[in-house]
């Protein structure tokens, strides 16, 4: 069986992943800061915070006892902060950074060790659309997914010869948690920037994915794929 | 036999199958004071990436502990604990629980 571990799996669109995988027949190893929100003989929840480094070695040393190795990684645990920049302080941009940047960072590089034996080992991290787009209110939000894209960038080239594929998508606003709380007005005005002006859904995030994951996405690494029609 | 002499059979075991994975023709018959990272010592960064984490993999299964060689004491000391087998069973050793 097959051992995906999923970041932020408690609710949102890394719940929908998680029940995703584990109906395809994956074991699925997910975390969030809070107890499991998924009863499933193959799901096992590890409560932590990404950014917590020692937790996250704790962590996969628990995956490499019970499971051996990790065939996949998606890091879709993070945090946004929709304020003007001259509004934000200090300690909440630590607090993105921490989670978006910090905790990505360590999962690439504890999960990367586990996936060293297996073939066809993916990561896929997450970005937003926001970076591309420059969207106003969401500076250090944005500054920190193109951190993540960076990272996803030069770990695809860092990893290729441990045969890891490093990607990343950048969703639209899919209704979760996440958004809620933005002002109509300035949903409307951030759709009418993408091609495909509509809301994202789950399912639109969980078929990039399913694409990067595929045996025959081999060749495809340290890429970014906006949706929505974002470029 | 020592736990520093354990520690270091356990390295050069791990160096020998790296020497055959990475084709290190000078590390096929390592010992404690075999050179391994930095001047003189033949192990390019993907192939010590690889025998870090094998060590700490057989440190874990050995020892049941989990311990990280990539820290920042590791990444401030003077000297690489990365260099030599015996420096790198020093930097094992300093990070094992007592």
């Amino acid at each position: 069986m097959k051992t995906i571990v999923i970041t932020g799996s408690r609710k949102g669109i890394g719940k929908a992943l998680a029940e995703h995988y584990l109906k395809d027949g994956w074991r699925v190893a997910g975390c969030s800061r809070d107890d499991a929100s998924i009863e499933h003989s193959h799901y096992f929840h590890f409560s932590l915070d990404v950014s917590d480094e020692d937790a996250v070695i704790a962590m996969a040393h628990k995956i490499k006892t019970d499971f051996g190795r990790v065939n996949a990684l998606l890091n879709n645990a993070g945090i946004a902060s929709m304020n003007h920049a001259l509004l934000t302080p200090a300690k909440t941009v630590n607090q993105i950074l921490q989670t978006n940047v910090v905790g990505t960072f360590i999962f690439c590089r504890e999960m990367a060790k586990l996936m060293r034996s297996t073939d066809n080992a993916r990561i896929v991290n997450f970005t937003t659309i926001a970076h591309p787009l420059n969207l106003e209110g969401e500076a250090i939000y944005a500054a920190s997914k193109a951190a993540v894209e960076s990272l996803t960038r030069i770990l695809s080239r860092e990893l290729a010869a441990l045969k890891i594929t490093v990607n990343a998508v950048g969703p639209t606003p899919i209704d979760t948690d996440l958004i809620r709380g933005v002002p109509e007005d300035k949903m409307k005005a951030l759709l009418s920037r993408q091609s495909i002006q509509r809301m994202g859904k789950v399912t639109d995030v969980i078929n990039a994915i399913d694409f990067y994951l595929s045996e025959k996405s081999d060749f495809i690494t340290g890429q970014v794929l906006y949706l929505g029609g974002v470029s | 036999m020592s736990e520093k002499k354990v520690i270091e059979a356990l390295i050069i075991d791990l160096v020998k199958l790296l020497a055959e994975d990475f084709q290190i023709d000078s590390l096929i018959n390592p010992d404690a004071t075999t050179l391994l990272y930095g001047i003189d010592g033949p192990l390019d960064s993907m192939a010590l990436v690889n025998l870090i984490a094998d060590i700490e993999d057989a440190i874990s299964e050995k020892f049941s502990v989990s311990i990280s060689l990539a820290d920042e004491k590791a990444m401030s000391a003077h000297h690489s604990p990365y260099r030599s087998v015996t420096s790198l069973a020093d930097a094992v050793l300093e990070r094992m629980p007592s």
